[in-house]
């Protein structure tokens, strides 16, 4: 029962159990008043001004504000969008966040009880093994922050492993076709422990130098990406790990999508696998919360970042699960840890586990086949417009292809914008300044005949305003 | 027992899926998975049970009272989750043109102001997506600013022996040598060993205050003119700023930069470890090194207001692919425009909460004293805490043989999640506990009459717990031992 007085109607009662109650637990404890409880904080750093914000909001004003808000917003939804660019449109059954937003899962903090948290730990095993089985590797961790993150620490994770014995002492060699904004990743992550990075050049059909890339050998790390950040796959990566050899650890940024038809990278000698899980599990969502799948040999288990899970057994001898390596980790190792990640996207790889297991095997591999089925298509109905080229004719595309425009593509892409309602796609001069005239194009599994269709309409019609 | 990989249903089971577009694609033969992952084959209603099983086997605020300390566990309001669900925010992609995100980077900006006022900080960036990695990009900040300023020589970073450990991590994933200081008896900060160890090497000093003992520092002042008067720059760790807010501010006690834990303070729920959001705000003097980019409000000849992207000129350059985690930014945003100016008033909760339940332990009747074998002692002398506590179980593993983690253990059976246990490890045999100011009386109330019980338990009911789990205690020892990491599958 509230005790009389109680406020009535003040936006916070429905949050704040204890509104109204201050004076009696202040009382038990012998106090007057809350000013009591901060007569710790010395006077020369206490404010004594309200706070300049707005007044407290409703449930229901809330809710109107934001729809107002986010309903400015343009999604990919809403229109045939050909963006991706590492982040790409995807449909996640009903079911993900019906079952991923119940309490137990989304209000649970990191299981270090593990008697009370077996579901999460079960559910992030069964994650493990599902991403172990997808990339071809034995140990997956439970997430890292996004897939740029997950790249930069499995590279500082190599060298820990391989520095004692490398020729080229603290020296990794990354593809040039890494885009910038992950570079930055990679860069701010390595520079504390003094890496030196070597950059891995490509031919004119965007295929990596296998020649040069010998050069790596002896080095701690390479790291290669497939597909490319122009959407090529690359055969000559499966010779690659023979050609750095066993002290050099090959690491392999995955659409993890495309391993539905494309193999494992586990299976040509990857070392460390990573990438952005977002395609299963959830949308775009602006960027995050997304989640890094990081999977290793078992070479790297104790260099690894991130939680683990494990099975084991309670004192009656039943299976149970816990976290495991924890001495790798910062709460126990401090400034030796291997990482000083804590909070990861535990729930965002619940979603993906949650996807994948309802995909199953077949259903991922539809998946992959609708990707690169969309992708054909579009290409095949750019390919009929006459002005456009493909910047890499002879590639093997999975879900995203470059074309060359004979203008701008800021311009095609406002064009397409304002007169077509299309997002047409990236402009790669925002990565790198010389493709200035070159689109990336993404058909995903959200894209249909007659998007595609919309699409191919659009740019003729571009090419003819412009005539 | 539900195991998801002994469904094996027909081929596609579950989702079913539109047909392709067209077949016209081929993958060269070389590059052609041959197995496809053994994943389960389940159908939707199979899934559901599954998954629904599984979180019967777990514990989160919607099951009970979660006072783990330094977590800042508080209730998640649900309209925040239906927000980040609506269509104009689960499908935004982040390489958008701008025009296509001007409402999420209205609350963008909002935030950016929110969270800097909050903290007396004079520029935020929303991009670090989890504590950990605000500390991480703070550190890189200081670590160009002193390059820029000819002090690449500082290269040393002081933390209490107090601190959580991703602060001595974070920096030293930046490249910094750690030097840790012992705090005094009372758990305080030293700072004659403070003035001991500064020097013109010194970059910075992290530290959260209140302390991880839940105690305000009552010399945070003094201390920072120290470390300022070496050269050094203050960081201050925000894990536990839900204690302060409106109260004071890091600006005010002379901070340089700081972190905000979206997923502690502004209820961004933690999904059993994850997502967070780790903004960090700082002051002018380091603005220009924040990560890219930041949002701007722009306005235009009549007064419309546009929202553009802008990258600082000495930018680090990008510490996450994208925009951080987008999706706590807007949860947290909902969180805030609930209190608005009455964040005061959540920590005033918070802080009540903490003290009465610290009192409630401490000060049992007459008549329960008696029953109990040992009372625990405080982790650090304090009249009044600030949002957590530290309990020392040492008189009671003294008298039973009962420990701190036999303690925790037993909590579990009475339906509560575990205090964080060990932890700072300055203090012998700890418990750390922190209500939150989403706990009503009569639920702290309970917590401490059980807590109490426990203690006038059996010892051996006590060592042997839990008890009433879904499983009994789990042997760690032999989860490390055989690394079992993933199904076996047996084929």
């Amino acid at each position: 029962m509230r005790p009389y007085g109680a406020p009535r109607g003040e936006p916070l009662v429905d949050q704040l159990p204890n509104l109204g109650r201050e004076a009696e637990m202040l009382a038990a404890m012998g106090m007057d008043s809350i000013d009591d409880l901060f007569s710790d904080i010395p006077e020369q750093v206490y404010r004594t001004e309200p706070l300049d914000l707005p007044a407290p909001q409703t449930e229901e004003e809330i809710l109107r504000e934001a729809r107002m808000l986010l309903g400015t917003n343009i999604s990919v939804d809403s229109r045939p969008s050909f963006l991706g660019a590492g982040l790409y449109s995807n449909y996640v059954p009903t079911m993900v966040a019906m079952l991923a937003t119940r309490g137990e899962f989304l209000t649970a903090y990191t299981p270090y009880q593990p008697e009370v948290s077996q579901g999460m730990l079960q559910a992030m095993w069964e994650f493990q093994t599902m991403v172990s089985e997808l990339v071809g590797l034995p140990v997956s961790n439970v997430s890292m922050y996004d897939a740029s993150t997950a790249a930069a620490e499995a590279l500082t994770c190599a060298v820990r492993v391989h520095d004692r014995k490398a020729s080229q002492k603290s020296t990794i060699y990354v593809s040039d076709l890494v885009p910038p904004h992950r570079m930055s990743v990679i860069e701010n992550y390595t520079q504390g422990a003094e890496i030196e990075i070597k950059m891995l050049q490509h031919d004119d059909e965007g295929m990596l130098d296998l020649a040069a890339a010998a050069s790596a050998e002896g080095s701690c790390a390479i790291y290669v990406e497939q597909p490319n950040a122009l959407g090529l796959l690359d055969p000559g990566l499966c010779d690659l790990k023979s050609i750095v050899g066993e002290n050099t650890a090959l690491v392999v940024g995955v659409q993890p999508v495309s391993l539905g038809l494309v193999a494992p990278p586990g299976d040509y000698g990857a070392d460390i696998v990573v990438g952005e899980g977002q395609p299963f599990g959830i949308g775009p969502t602006a960027g995050g919360p997304i989640y890094g799948l990081f999977a290793c040999s078992k070479a790297y288990i104790r260099q690894m970042p991130g939680r683990i899970v494990g099975l084991s057994r309670d004192s009656d001898g039943e299976r149970a699960f816990t976290l495991t390596l924890s001495t790798r980790e910062q709460h126990i190792r401090r400034h030796r840890a291997t990482s000083n990640i804590c909070s990861n996207e535990t729930l965002i790889a619940l979603m993906g586990a949650m996807h994948m297991a309802l995909l199953g095997p077949e259903g991922i591999e539809k998946l992959a086949q609708r990707n690169a089925g969309a992708c054909a298509a579009t290409k095949a109905a750019i390919m009929a417009i006459d002005g456009i080229e493909m910047v890499h004719p002879n590639g093997v595309h999975f879900n995203e292809f470059a074309i060359r425009l004979p203008r701008t593509t800021s311009d095609l892409l406002s064009f397409l914008d304002e007169e077509c309602e299309i997002t047409g796609g990236f402009d790669l001069s925002q990565w790198w300044p010389e493709r200035e005239n070159e689109l990336l194009v993404c058909s995903t599994d959200q894209i249909d005949a007659e998007d595609i269709e919309e699409l191919a309409e659009g740019i003729r019609d571009w090419l003819e305003a412009s005539e | 027992m539900s195991d998801l990989f002994a469904f094996n249903g027909a081929e596609g089971a579950g989702y079913a899926q539109p047909d392709p577009v067209s077949n016209e694609f081929e993958i060269p033969k070389k590059l052609q998975r041959n197995r496809l992952p053994r994943w389960p084959r389940a159908s939707e209603p199979e899934i559901v049970r599954h998954y629904t099983w599984l979180s019967t086997r777990s514990h989160g605020i919607d099951s009970g009272f979660y006072p783990l300390g330094s977590c800042t566990m508080k209730h998640n309001p649900r309209v925040n989750e239906r927000i980040v669900q609506m269509p104009g925010m689960n499908d935004l992609h982040a390489l958008a043109p701008a025009s296509h995100l001007q409402g999420l980077m209205a609350i963008f900006h909002e935030m950016q102001e929110m969270l800097s006022h909050c903290a007396g900080m004079d520029t935020v960036t929303l991009q670090p997506v989890a504590g950990a990695q605000g500390e991480f990009t703070a550190m890189r900040c200081i670590q160009e600013y002193h390059r820029e300023i000819g002090q690449a020589n500082r290269d040393k970073v002081i933390v209490p022996d107090s601190a959580h450990g991703t602060n001595p991590a974070s920096a030293a994933m930046c490249g910094y040598e750690i030097i840790e200081v012992p705090s005094l008896e009372n758990g305080q900060l030293d700072l004659d060993a403070l003035r001991a160890v500064v020097g013109d090497d010194t970059a910075a000093m992290m530290i959260t205050n209140p302390s991880t003992l839940g105690i305000f520092e009552p010399d945070i002042a003094e201390a920072a003119e120290i470390v300022h008067k070496a050269g050094g720059q203050m960081y201050y760790d925000g894990a536990n700023f839900n204690a302060i807010l409106g109260k004071t501010n890091p600006g005010l006690m002379g901070f340089d930069a700081v972190h905000y834990n979206l997923h502690k303070t502004f209820s961004q729920p933690h999904g059993g470890g994850g997502p967070g959001a780790g903004p960090i705000g700082v002051k002018a003097h380091l603005s220009d090194y924040l990560p890219a980019p930041l949002v701007v409000a722009e306005e235009d000849e009549e007064g419309e207001v546009w929202f553009d992207w802008y990258d600082p000129p000495k930018s680090i350059g990008k510490v996450h692919q994208w925009h951080g985690n987008s999706g706590a930014t807007v949860r947290a945003w909902a969180f805030y425009r609930r209190y608005g100016r009455d964040l005061e008033k959540m920590s005033e909760h918070a802080v009540l909460n903490a003290n009465y339940l610290r009192h409630r332990i401490m000060n049992p009747s007459k008549e329960v004293r008696e029953t109990i074998h040992a009372m625990p002692v405080d982790g650090a002398p304090a009249d009044v805490v600030k949002h957590e506590f530290t309990l020392s179980m040492t008189p009671v593993k003294e008298a039973t043989g009962v420990t701190g983690k036999d303690i925790a253990k037993r909590l579990l059976d009475y339906g509560y999640m575990a205090p964080t246990l060990y932890f700072p490890m300055i203090v012998p045999e700890c418990l750390m506990l922190e209500p939150t100011e989403t706990e009503s009386k009569e639920a702290i109330d309970q917590f401490a009459d059980d807590f109490l019980t426990i203690l006038a338990e059996d010892p051996e009911v006590v060592k042997t717990a839990p008890h009433d789990t879904p499983v009994k205690r789990v042997d760690e020892v032999w989860a490390a031992r055989n690394l079992v990491l993933r199904h076996p599958m047996d084929d």
